[in-house]
């Protein structure tokens, strides 16, 4: 050993003493904690005043909201050659569509996935199609897509009894009757798939709108999605947690909690096929949908305005918005006055409720309709290696762990084709917490410490990993959503003022995933699309 | 605090023996790695169940054996395996598993006989666990960080066998000390360590002869250059005139076949190219395929990617390996990039009138990328409109499926394609797939540069393939499903079997 080779070795040796004197310290993580919409929306809610506008800003289209349905509405306006519109981005760019960077990686702060658009789902393969997404036969039984944009193999693995296996549900080491049933309950979802009401409409479908209303399917809705489980004697453990994975995923609570009608939606509504692809797979890509939301958004016309609204009415001559823009704590509030021919309010019904004058009048009650919403935590963590891996199938893109309450991590480097893997990752872990109640998630999101926020976020890292999760990680970037989705309940679907929002006649037309009950991209820019066309005088299709 | 001891070490003979060894001898197989470790914390279960029928008077005396044995086994297990597979590869897995079995249950021992040791003599049940368990841990961290850092690169991986060995002796040694009257036969026991010792002691010194020997023994010949870059391990061999290069342990090439390789690579190509201007290497790093280009005056720059800038430094200064390349990457039209090249491809805006694109085998599932249609597609936008892509792609005898699914995800990514295989003694029957825009492409008739290998007649039998080699039925290589590693996967599994 040279002189060199010795001091540097003794160096090394002092880090890794210093490494282990720092144990304690090193379980915990430098964090960034984002609460998005946290402060105009408790300004909002708290009704604080506001100063009185200075300028009054005229549009032809006044769009609220730069999520998915605001965006695709905007879009969908220009196509139609409607270019003097206004879009108010609201607190949060993108909305849950957003996501975030730490130099060359991008990753996802909220949805980070898209199923193969099902065949109803012409809206999207549209856009897909012009994003060069889709590259061959958009509107056939089986496009073609760019497969760097599908999720590439292995797609998917779980954690169990120490080992990782392939998929979600795991199947080795699992007795014959549990796999059993589980296959019983795949084909039962699957002729669920094919099954088709007295009015011709497919039982599940996406668009929600386009779903049969014949009583024989929407009954489920009346019941929990765990209640109809044990009618059918779906029991076996293994079965009743993935599903149950499934249903705070997707809809952030437990089975127990959601509807049956939308438990079986999200098994039986995507049934989009690929000419290079298995049915099932999804699109992604490093940054989430936030990928789809910039392509939107540069597909547009008209100003987007970094504000957020405050009131909106719909008045003599069209609609009025009250705009309120404030620095990024919430503070030094500046309002303007929007006066537009047509409006599109393209928010959370949430929000929507304090900020619609006399909702009664568009045949919405806050306190009967409004849905519980969902709280979630997304979580980035920023590694500078990737760390050891435990025995079984290699990193996946999503990885989940049997048994858990939290929801799993993904890699947003994932999708890259390259000879070497790169230097650094992101991992985003999801947790939805529907172990507790939706408020008290909430409210407990809202007190935690940045140290409590990281330890929940690491629910499945931290066992995947042990101590060589903080080793590897430079920082976590932590997104607190208060309100990240509307829970489908038991019957959602008959909620009469969601249904009354769904059927404006102008000038004010209502656009959000909340008016489908579920969130989904494809719902979201469903009423996007919808609130456009009508604004063109183009018939709903 | 003695458990310090104690722990840190069963964390280093556990990452040690069983993360290195796997992945260092058996390479990159996923399969084998997970295996290795299955069996590792399996043998190690076995051994917590052993460690009950160790009565509590002989706890101490026991652990002291154990250390021993592991300090033994453990600490010659890198040296073992290297010679036996140097020796053979058959019974190669039977001793790895066997030795991992063994080092894992008597690692599996230590933490209980720790404990009811510890817990005979002091301390609440609940403080024991926490303090054994805390160092248990702190133990792996500390090596976590010094294995790879410090140990492996400078001590190599046979001398760091020995040196945890010699840690495990010196637990030993500490115990009998600390405990003193209470190990049993504490004087024969002294002994038998200082005997482990000076075993140890001998072969860390000689490690580098073993490994020598062992390396050696393996590829059967001397070793010429033996480095380990970030991205690999290199070995090159000499006998006689033969010089061969091995990375990570599989044949790149042999100096005395390798011209058919890199003849039937660039030449079909570029003789049909006769005006071809610009010529694009991926991989390659040996130069060697960059020698054959040269060749062609109408070339008038060759732009090689390789990742690893320690292969092409190596394959530019060494004097047996320059007179082998031809000193290939000291010609002036050659522009060397040391990148990613699915990065680099993604990122360039030059156009190629001739790329050879010379990748290891898709036995991954990141490799396998390199294999698919958006990565040809990508390709297909740096080709000129009447280019030529020539892509290395396994064995059609050995990898039929593997090599076929190529061959569909080119079509599929609009190339036209025509596969071609020739006889490498070294690899036997190896495969190649040119591909084109157009499909007006035949194999040339004969050839202007002088060959060793090729002629008419063998370029016409390159492009025929016997009934033995008929082509089965395969998907493309689609990235949502990666057929291509499974096939490749299962065919070399049906040859080495």
């Amino acid at each position: 050993m040279r002189r060199r080779d010795f001091i540097a070795a003794a160096a090394t040796l002092g880090a890794g003493g210093l490494a282990v004197a720092g144990f304690e310290d090193s379980q915990r993580y430098d964090a960034t904690i984002d609460y998005p919409g946290r402060a105009i929306g408790h300004r909002l809610r708290d009704a604080r005043e506001l100063p009185p506008p200075s300028e009054t800003w005229r549009t032809e289209v006044l769009i609220a909201g730069s999520g998915i349905a605001g965006l695709t509405a905007r879009r969908q306006l220009a196509r139609r050659g409607r270019t003097d519109v206004l879009l108010l981005a609201g607190p949060e760019r993108h909305g849950n569509a957003a996501g975030g960077g730490d130099g060359e990686l991008r990753y996802p702060t909220g949805a980070h996935y898209l199923p193969l658009p099902s065949r109803e789902s012409t809206h999207v393969r549209e856009l897909l199609a012009d994003f060069g997404i889709i590259t061959r036969d958009p509107y056939g039984e089986r496009p073609t897509y760019d497969e760097r944009f599908v999720v590439h193999a292995p797609a998917e693995r779980v954690w169990y009894r120490r080992a990782w296996q392939d998929g979600y549900l795991p199947t080795e080491g699992v007795g014959a009757a549990e796999r059993a049933q589980a296959e019983r309950f795949f084909a039962e979802v699957a002729s669920f798939a094919q099954a088709r009401g007295s009015d011709g409409r497919r039982a599940f479908a996406v668009p929600v709108e386009h779903s049969s209303t014949d009583a024989r399917f929407t009954v489920l809705d009346a019941q929990s999605f765990a209640a109809w489980l044990d009618g059918r004697g779906y029991d076996a453990p293994g079965l009743r947690w993935y599903l149950d994975y499934c249903c705070r995923d997707d809809y952030g609570r437990c089975a127990t909690e959601i509807s049956a009608w939308a438990g079986l939606h999200y098994f039986c509504a995507r049934d989009g096929d690929a000419a290079n692809a298995e049915r099932g797979a999804v699109l992604t890509w490093p940054e989430g949908l936030s990928y789809l939301a910039t392509h939107l958004e540069a597909a547009g016309a008209g100003a987007i305005v970094p504000a957020s609204v405050a009131r909106l009415r719909v008045g003599a001559d069209g609609v009025e918005a009250l705009a309120v823009m404030t620095d990024a704590d919430g503070g030094n509030p500046r309002t303007a006055r929007i006066l537009a021919r047509y409006g599109i309010a393209a928010m959370p019904l949430y929000v929507l409720a304090h900020v619609l004058v006399d909702p009664e009048k568009h045949g919405f009650t806050a306190g009967r309709d409004l849905p519980e919403y969902a709280p979630w935590l997304v979580a980035n963590f920023i590694l500078d290696a990737f760390p050891g891996e435990r025995p079984g199938v290699p990193l996946a893109w999503d990885n989940v762990r049997y048994g858990s309450p939290s929801l799993g991590y993904v890699v947003s480097t994932h999708q890259d084709i390259r000879l070497d893997r790169p230097a650094r990752t992101a991992f985003t872990a999801y947790h939805a917490l529907a172990e507790r109640g939706a408020r008290a998630g909430r409210e407990w999101l809202m007190r935690a410490s940045a140290r409590e926020l990281t330890e929940l976020a690491a629910t499945d890292l931290g066992p995947a990993y042990g101590w060589r999760l903080p080793l590897c990680t430079r920082r976590v970037a932590v997104t607190v959503r208060g309100h990240a989705m509307a829970v489908p309940r038991p019957g959602f679907l008959s909620n009469a003022g969601v249904r009354a929002l769904r059927t404006g006649n102008g000038p004010l037309w209502f656009a959000h995933t909340d008016l489908s009950g579920v969130s989904l991209f494809e719902e979201a820019a469903w009423w996007g699309y919808r609130a456009a066309n009508a604004i063109t005088g183009h018939p709903p299709t | 605090m003695i458990s310090v001891f104690f722990v840190a070490s069963c964390g280093l003979a556990y990452e040690l023996v069983a993360g290195a060894l796997s992945s260092y001898l058996i390479g990159d197989s996923v399969l084998q790695f997970s295996t290795v470790i299955g069996c590792y914390l399996f043998a190690m279960g076995v051994g917590a169940h052993l460690s009950r029928y160790v009565t509590d008077e002989d706890v101490l005396a026991r652990f002291v054996d154990v250390e021993l044995a592991i300090g033994l086994l453990g600490g010659a297990s890198a040296a073992l395996l290297f010679l036996g597979f140097a020796w053979s590869a058959g019974p190669f897995r039977a001793l790895l598993y066997a030795l991992v079995f063994l080092i894992g249950a008597l690692v599996g021992m230590e933490i209980p006989l720790v404990m009811r040791a510890l817990n005979a003599r002091e301390a609440r049940f609940a403080d024991l666990v926490s303090r054994v368990l805390t160092f248990d841990y702190l133990g792996s961290l500390a090596i976590a960080l010094l294995f790879p850092l410090v140990l492996v690169p400078h001590l190599g991986l046979v001398r760091t066998g020995f040196l945890f060995g010699l840690v495990n002796v010196g637990v030993a040694a500490w115990t009998i000390h600390a405990f003193g009257g209470a190990v049993a036969n504490a004087r024969g026991r002294v002994l038998r360590a200082g005997a482990v010792f000076l075993a140890l002691g001998a072969g860390f010194a000689a490690s580098d002869r073993l490994v020598y020997f062992s390396e050696r023994g393996m590829f059967g010949d001397d070793i010429a250059y033996a480095i380990t870059t970030p991205y690999q391990r290199l070995v090159l061999t000499r006998w006689k005139d033969d010089l061969r290069l091995y990375i990570n342990g599989n044949l790149q090439f042999s100096s005395r076949d390798e011209y058919r390789y890199h003849e039937a690579l660039v030449h079909p190509a570029l003789q049909s190219l006769p005006w071809a201007r610009s010529v694009l290497v991926l991989g390659g790093g040996d130069g060697l395929a960059l020698r054959e280009i040269l060749r062609y005056p109408n070339v008038r720059q060759v732009t090689l990617v390789d990742l690893d800038p320690r292969v092409t430094e190596l394959f530019s200064t060494a004097p047996d390996l320059t007179a082998l390349n031809h000193a290939s990457f000291h010609d002036p039209r050659v522009h060397l990039v040391n990148a990613d090249a699915a990065r680099w491809i993604e990122s360039t805006t030059d156009t190629f009138d001739a790329v050879f694109v010379d990748f290891p085998d898709p036995s991954s599932f990141a490799l396998g990328k390199l294999y698919s249609v958006p990565f040809y597609a990508a390709l297909r936008q740096r080709v000129s409109a009447h280019g030529t892509v020539v892509v290395q792609a396994t064995s059609p005898y050995f990898a039929p499926h593997a090599y076929w699914c190529i061959e569909a995800t080119l079509r599929e990514a609009g190339f036209h394609t025509a596969p071609y295989h020739t006889y490498v003694p070294s690899f036997g029957e190896w495969g190649f797939i040119l591909a084109t825009e157009d499909g007006a492409w035949s194999p040339p008739a004969a050839y202007r540069l002088p060959m060793r290998y090729l002629s008419a007649e063998v370029t016409r039998e390159m492009f025929a393939f016997p009934p033995d080699m008929t082509p089965p039925k395969v998907e493309a290589n689609h990235l949502n499903t990666q057929a291509l590693v499974r096939y490749f996967d299962e065919d070399w599994h049906r040859v080495i079997r």
